[in-house]
């Protein structure tokens, strides 16, 4: 008995330690890279003058499509500061995927809409659409709504993908706010596209709780007031400008957030558009494409702005959180699992070779091995086999070492955008980074675990809790030919005319 | 026993904790750095511990050396402290070296920002006085031809260090930019007078990008040409900021034929640059050069974009190489040509245009009746309908009816006919709704 725990313990040991050892050298490199990125970026782009695309001939066509789900309360204040966003060609396509409250009596009496004759070619699959909408007034000539019946955002975004003509395809969530020259700055690297074609673009995700908004603007900045939303701060910060901004560099990236996101259109529908049996469609995006452009040969890149071009809403309570952090644990495991071809395989280049196995060993093993750390540490405890000096001494160097990535990041934002303006706000986000590895990162590894256990049960909250399931029964065949069910719907879309 | 009690030391763990046990625990770790020695030796188990991991992490925990009985002196702390690591098995150097190193990186990093901040504000406020200064004093200089002297003083006095002559740089260029004639020679002679020229040469001709770009705008916005030789060198650079910027500088400083670089340009060119260099000839009144002279250029982006810039200029005499160009080998140039030929609205094109389609791909038979749409002859009514009836796809189909729709009144007339007419392609009905509903384009 004694001959077996030496040996577990030996092998636990030093395979957790090899492999918490990767993981710190690993993001060391990624701070390295974000590092060069960011300076190369903001070099880059300090003498660029935005505007000369507004007025460009040559500036692709954009769709900017937001899918909303009982959205009633913001949709109006939310399509107006859409409608303002700094760009000449391009149009808005509010997608309603089925709310049961009064978003679209509101959208239509605000934007004064009327039905309009639609023929519908179902390119990718989607749920029944009822009927698009375009205003009488020309002021809202950019206005697109389309009502459909509910299949969650991925099915509205595809239906979105449906409706729209233009080069690229933006999109949003209906209710994050967009800083007024997000498009100019997301359509910049597919201007930039020399010999490899640029299939996507993700911009920095900044956190909006206790931010003053009016008019739909972000009109003055402030560290969220509860604590929970703060060392959510302090995680985004610490994605953003370490994590993606060096896997963009890396050209590595697999997730671009569902918040904002640019896209080639016609890439994302050859590719087959969203996937509506995923809760993690953005990222599951973003890994199909790439893959869908490695099979076919092309050279293509995926870029990252580190500029912060969209603010959301964080979760501000504990269950929020949970079942966030749960949806998006779930997400990874559906879409690792669905492209598990990838994994480690040569012929996809980095995607296959960087990209896949730091999502599966870093995203979603780490925080199941860091669960198991804490089970066997408790078991060697309550079994007095607790060498406790040596604990306290890994403890520190977990601790130490996560907090001074998290001082980075800070040093990054601060060098970069320095968002924050008061110095308070800036000593309570690094205050926050001391005291967040001991209250907020357990809870999210939990949290995590949750995510894991809830996959294995089978549970699929997003599309049947928060936007009432899928029904999938009535989902039209594939293909651009104007076949049968298409006329059918097509029939009852433009009916009424 | 002692193998497992040490086991534990590997497992990264996270425990609940107070802000006061947290600042003992990291006063534990400071001090376990400084004085290892003595937790170290409370634990004995490490000593047969550690001999079954590896021979070379053995650590030989020794009596304390006269080192160690230094007291509480520096020496003997440093002592104490190489010693430590001397004597610890390599992992657990690695561990002391990390939260060293950590403690390090967070005690310069805090200082770094908090420092940084009152910088930024500092610079930030110096840059707005400085601002306010000279815009004040340019405009004196400008308007004030008597007190001209002392005001040039002044300026020399305050651009005392190369930060001061940037702000100054900027505001030149800023102000010369909406000026004219008489007052942006004065500008341009004030620029010369401080010495200015110096600065921007010695950035167009620095080692650092960016300082190149700096130095390029400065240079082609005073209309300066003494390191045209350098920026021509830029020109095919692989970084494609200063290539750009220097295309930018030489289209500003050249006095005829600005885009003759388009000849030489080995590397593609990329939207971007479209935009700039489409952006300097309508914003900044610059002779239009005729864009067919590059339709033959290797550089098929070149290709391209002077296709684009002949449809926005309406270069209409430039219609038969626009033609030529519709059978070219690239599918990308062909439809860049169907396009131009579309937007020059050219009837003369049509019969090419017509020709193509049967054996086009999906594409540039898409662009083709987007084409015929844009430039309405009854003539092809029939075309366009035969189109309608042949095509199974639903993009084609719109794009067929949309151009019979632009032919007015025959082509509407046609529309309604089939509308009207029991046929076994029911789409037809629901299609030509579509594109005869005005809201929808």
């Amino acid at each position: 008995m004694g001959t077996f725990w030496t040996i577990l313990g030996e092998v636990v040991n030093n395979s957790v330690f090899i492999l918490t050892v990767i993981i710190f050298s690993t993001y060391l490199s990624l701070m390295i890279f974000s590092a060069v990125s960011l300076r190369k970026y903001l070099r880059k782009n300090s003498y660029v003058d935005y505007n000369s695309i507004i007025t460009s001939p040559v500036a692709p066509t954009l769709s900017v499509i937001a899918p909303a789900y009982n959205e009633s309360a913001t949709i109006v204040d939310n399509i107006r500061t859409l409608l303002s966003l700094y760009y000449n060609n391009f149009e808005i396509v509010v997608v309603n995927d089925g709310s049961t409250d009064d978003s679209m009596e509101k959208i239509i009496d605000a934007y004064e809409l009327e039905k309009v004759n639609y023929y519908f070619d179902y390119r990718l699959p989607c749920e029944r659409i009822r009927g698009v909408y375009k205003s009488r007034n020309r002021s809202f000539k950019k206005l697109v709504v389309v009502d459909k019946r509910n299949g969650g955002k991925a099915d509205a975004l595809n239906a979105g993908l449906n409706v729209t003509k233009n080069d690229l395809v933006v999109s949003i969530d209906a209710d994050s706010i967009m800083e007024p020259d997000a498009l100019l700055k997301l359509v910049k690297p597919f201007l930039e596209e020399k010999e490899k074609k640029v299939i996507g673009a993700g911009g920095v995700i900044r956190i909006a709780n206790s931010c003053e908004i009016s008019g739909g603007h972000i009109r003055k900045i402030h560290l969220p007031e509860k604590w929970l939303p703060r060392a959510q701060v302090m995680e985004y910060t610490r994605a953003f400008l370490l994590g993606r901004m060096a896997w963009s560099e890396l050209d590595g990236l697999l997730l671009i957030s569902g918040a904002l996101g640019m896209f080639n259109r016609e890439i994302v529908i050859q590719a087959g558009g969203y996937s509506t049996n995923t809760v993690g469609e953005d990222m599951e995006l973003v890994v199909r494409i790439r893959r869908y452009m490695a099979e076919k040969k092309q050279p293509y890149r995926v870029e990252y702005i580190p500029d912060p071009l969209c603010w959301t809403e964080v979760p501000s309570d504990i269950r929020s959180l949970a079942r966030q952090r749960s949806r998006w644990t779930r997400g990874t495991m559906e879409t690792l699992f669905k492209h598990r071809k990838l994994f480690f395989n040569p012929k996809y280049g980095k995607l296959g070779l960087l990209g896949y196995p730091y999502w599966f060993f870093f995203e979603w093993l780490a925080p199941i091995v860091e669960f198991l750390g804490i089970v066997w540490f408790t078991m060697l405890a309550i079994t007095g086999r607790l060498n406790l000096p040596f604990f306290l001494l890994l403890l520190g160097f977990v601790y130490f070492f996560a907090v001074s990535l998290s001082i980075w990041s800070v040093l990054f934002e601060e060098i970069t955008f320095h968002k924050y303006e008061k110095r308070r706000d800036v000593i309570k986000l690094m205050i926050t980074a001391f005291l967040e590895p001991f209250f907020y990162h357990p809870l999210t590894m939990l949290m995590n675990i949750k995510g894991n256990i809830d996959k294995i049960f089978r549970k699929t909250t997003w599309g049947k809790q928060e936007r009432q399931g899928f029904s999938g029964n009535s989902k039209p065949k594939k293909g651009t030919k104007a076949n049968k069910e298409t006329l059918e719907k097509n029939e009852e879309t433009t009916g009424n005319s | 026993m002692c193998r497992q009690a040490s086991t534990i030391c590997w497992v990264p763990i996270k425990v609940r904790m107070d802000l006061k046990t947290t600042f003992h625990i990291i006063l534990f770790i400071l001090l376990l750095s400084v004085f290892p020695q003595q937790f170290i030796t409370a634990v004995p188990v490490m000593q047969e511990d550690t001999a079954a991991v590896s021979s070379d992490m053995i650590p030989s925990y020794e009596e304390p050396g006269e080192e160690q009985s230094a007291g509480n002196s520096y020496t003997g702390v440093f002592a104490r402290i190489f010693d430590t690591f001397e004597k610890s098995p390599t992992l657990i150097l690695i561990l002391y070296i990390v939260i060293i190193y950590s403690i390090i990186t967070l005690i310069v990093l805090t200082v770094f920002i908090l420092l940084n901040r009152s910088r930024m504000q500092k610079e930030q406020g110096l840059r707005q006085e400085l601002n306010e200064q000279y815009q004040q004093l340019l405009i004196d200089y400008l308007f004030d031809e008597e007190q001209r002297k002392e005001i040039f003083r002044q300026i020399l006095r305050i651009a005392s260090s190369n930060f001061r002559r940037q702000i100054l740089i900027n505001q030149i260029i800023e102000l010369s930019v909406n000026m004219q004639g008489k007052v942006r020679e004065d500008l341009r002679n004030l620029y010369l007078d401080v010495g200015l020229k110096k600065d921007s040469l010695r950035k167009a001709h620095s080692k650092k990008w960016h300082e190149n770009v700096k130095g390029f705008r400065e240079l082609a916005y005073m209309n300066i040409r003494s390191a045209n030789d350098r920026i021509m060198e830029c020109l095919n650079s692989h970084n494609q900021i200063l290539r750009m910027e220097a295309q930018i500088a030489l289209v500003r400083l050249s006095e005829d034929k600005p885009y003759t670089f388009l000849s030489y340009l080995e590397k593609p060119l990329a939207k971007w640059e479209q935009i700039t260099i489409h952006e300097l000839l309508t914003q900044h009144n610059l002779s239009v050069p005729d864009f067919s002279e590059w339709f033959d250029s290797e550089n098929l982006s070149v290709v391209k974009f002077s296709l684009q810039m002949v449809s926005w200029f309406d270069q209409k005499e430039a219609i038969d190489g626009v033609i030529r160009l519709l059978k070219h080998g690239d599918e990308e140039v062909s439809i860049y040509a169907i396009r131009t030929c579309g937007k020059l609205g050219e009837k003369k094109a049509l019969p090419h245009l017509q020709e193509m389609y049967d054996h086009a791909s999906y594409n540039i038979r898409m662009e083709l009746l987007k084409a015929f749409g844009r430039v309405p002859d009854e003539n092809y009514l029939e075309f366009l309908n035969g189109v309608l009836d042949r095509e199974d796809d639903v993009q084609l189909q719109i794009m067929a009816t949309k151009a019979m729709e632009n032919l007015d009144e025959p082509g509407i007339s046609r529309l309604i006919k089939l509308m009207k007419k029991k046929s076994e392609y029911k789409n037809y009905q629901i299609i030509i709704r579509h594109v005869l509903d005005g809201r929808i384009y």
